[in-house]
């Protein structure tokens, strides 16, 4: 399946950008395409197209704080904390695939 | 009604609110402390602008910066609660409680009230077409800061101000054995979970008592964050020398990437060490951390600076008894975990030819779902 995704934390250094390794790491292992967008400190990096965003079968927010959802609208979303990404990347994953079919 | 009213939802509106003020109040504690350092005094008044120096114009503006805390405290969040249309009642609210002497407390108590105001009326007054342009521009402005100014000065208002009088007068009369009672408590919660969602309370606490003035706590927390990678990099160290093995190949490789992160103050990379030995080298690092935070504060170390590691150091008060604090917090770690861990075999500190373990631990994921 093709994925999206965002992360953000709370101080927007750290864990942002972990939580897109993981992310990256675990949707390659399981065979997936995925895209993530990371909005920390310094700003938006690696901003998804919408292109990106429409053939995406789903959406991942690893996000602490308020982020802006609305490109998102009509699209599955799965939000979770960047600290479950962080431990559990692979079963988020799963688990989506799971819900969609 | 968009927004939901959990402590989930809160906890995401004040860290959102956290994430814009931080490098606020960094480069502001960082403009105090060099203008400081440097001879600089805050010139409050437009008639001394004649004396104004170099250093001053630093601290000067560095106390305006701390000065926007409690605003920018009551914009962001809620911005968080109601999106755009929140942020300048947010901010007005946050003005009011500057004025009322309520700080950082003020800010986030009116932040989210006239948040979820300007919510309300955003979901149930429904206006005819031609008026709803001026619902964001001004409608939901304007009806949110009146009703948010009315309840902040007369409902909230006295209440907050006592509450954040209490508080303070609560901490600078502490004695210096209750100080370190209190730094050893707020050391310990810091760091126990390396700067996850347990740390955050006690932070949060940290970085409004600074908005409110109160540097002592800060220097805690800044100091306490940095004792389990520093303390677990000493412990390997001492594990060589005395040649008591207690770390695997991939730990150590885990843990030269964590001494640099420590000293930044992200203490994260302790995570993967403490993983796989969680109960001895929390034990190990939080004890550490709480001896830290008792000496650190006991001894009158402040910070104005809510992050950077040792890099803001010298711009403590005392800042000889903050590496102090430091490094004794360290060594306490350093000693624990060299103690209580365990002995390994060469056998099982060669780990570093297995291919790498992916496996996950099972998590429970049943609280969050597709929408």
């Amino acid at each position: 399946m093709k994925l999206v995704g965002v992360c953000a934390c709370t101080s927007g250094i750290a864990h942002t950008y972990m939580a897109k390794e993981k992310l990256v790491k675990a949707a390659e292992a399981l065979g997936h395409e995925i895209h993530v967008e990371t909005q920390g400190t310094i700003g938006t990096e690696d901003p998804l197209t919408p292109e990106q965003i429409a053939e995406a079968d789903a959406v991942i927010l690893a996000v602490d704080i308020k982020i802006d959802k609305s490109r998102f609208e009509g699209k599955r979303v799965m939000e979770v904390p960047t600290s479950v990404v962080l431990k559990a990347s692979k079963q988020i994953i799963n688990k989506i695939e799971e819900s969609l079919n | 009604m968009k927004g939901k009213f959990t402590i989930a939802e809160i906890k995401k509106h004040l860290l959102t609110a956290i994430s814009y003020l931080l490098p606020l109040i960094v480069a502001s504690g960082l403009l105090i402390a060099i203008g400081n350092l440097t001879g600089g005094t805050n010139i409050a008044s437009i008639d001394d602008l004649g004396s104004m120096t170099v250093p001053s114009a630093f601290t000067t503006l560095g106390s305006m910066g701390m000065g926007l805390i409690p605003a920018f405290i009551g914009g962001y969040i809620a911005y968080s609660v109601a999106d755009r249309p929140g942020i300048a009642p947010g901010f007005l609210m946050g003005e009011i409680a500057s004025f009322l002497g309520a700080g950082f407390l003020g800010g986030l108590i009116g932040g989210l009230l006239v948040g979820y105001i300007a919510l309300a009326i955003e979901t149930y007054l429904k206006v005819p077409k031609w008026a709803q342009a001026l619902m964001p521009m001004m409608i939901i402005p304007l009806l949110s800061a009146m009703l948010g100014a009315l309840i902040m000065f007369f409902v909230l208002g006295g209440p907050l101000t006592m509450f954040t009088a209490a508080l303070t007068n609560f901490i600078t009369g502490l004695d210096q054995s209750q100080k370190a009672l209190y730094g050893f408590i707020i050391g310990w919660i810091g760091c126990l979970d390396y700067g996850g969602a347990i740390s955050k309370v006690p932070n949060l606490i940290c970085d409004g008592l600074m908005a409110d003035g109160i540097y002592g706590p800060e220097g805690i927390k800044v100091l306490a964050a940095m004792v389990p990678p520093i303390g677990v990099t000493l412990g390997w160290l001492l594990s060589k020398a005395i040649n008591k093995p207690i770390f695997k190949q991939t730990e150590e490789e885990n843990i030269k990437i964590a001494f640099p992160m420590g000293i930044c103050m992200i203490s994260e990379g302790v995570i993967p060490i403490a993983m796989n030995d969680l109960i001895r080298t929390v034990i190990s690092t939080s004890i550490g951390c709480g001896v830290c935070g008792a000496i650190s504060f006991s001894m009158g170390v402040e910070s104005m600076v809510p992050s950077g590691g040792v890099f803001v150091i010298p711009a403590m008060t005392n800042p000889l008894w903050a590496v102090v604090a430091l490094l004794v917090g360290s060594c306490v770690t350093a000693v624990l975990l060299v103690l209580i861990k365990k002995r390994l075999t060469p056998e099982q500190m060669n780990d570093l030819d297995v291919p790498e373990d992916d496996e996950e631990a099972e998590v429970d994921l049943s609280g969050f779902s597709l929408s």
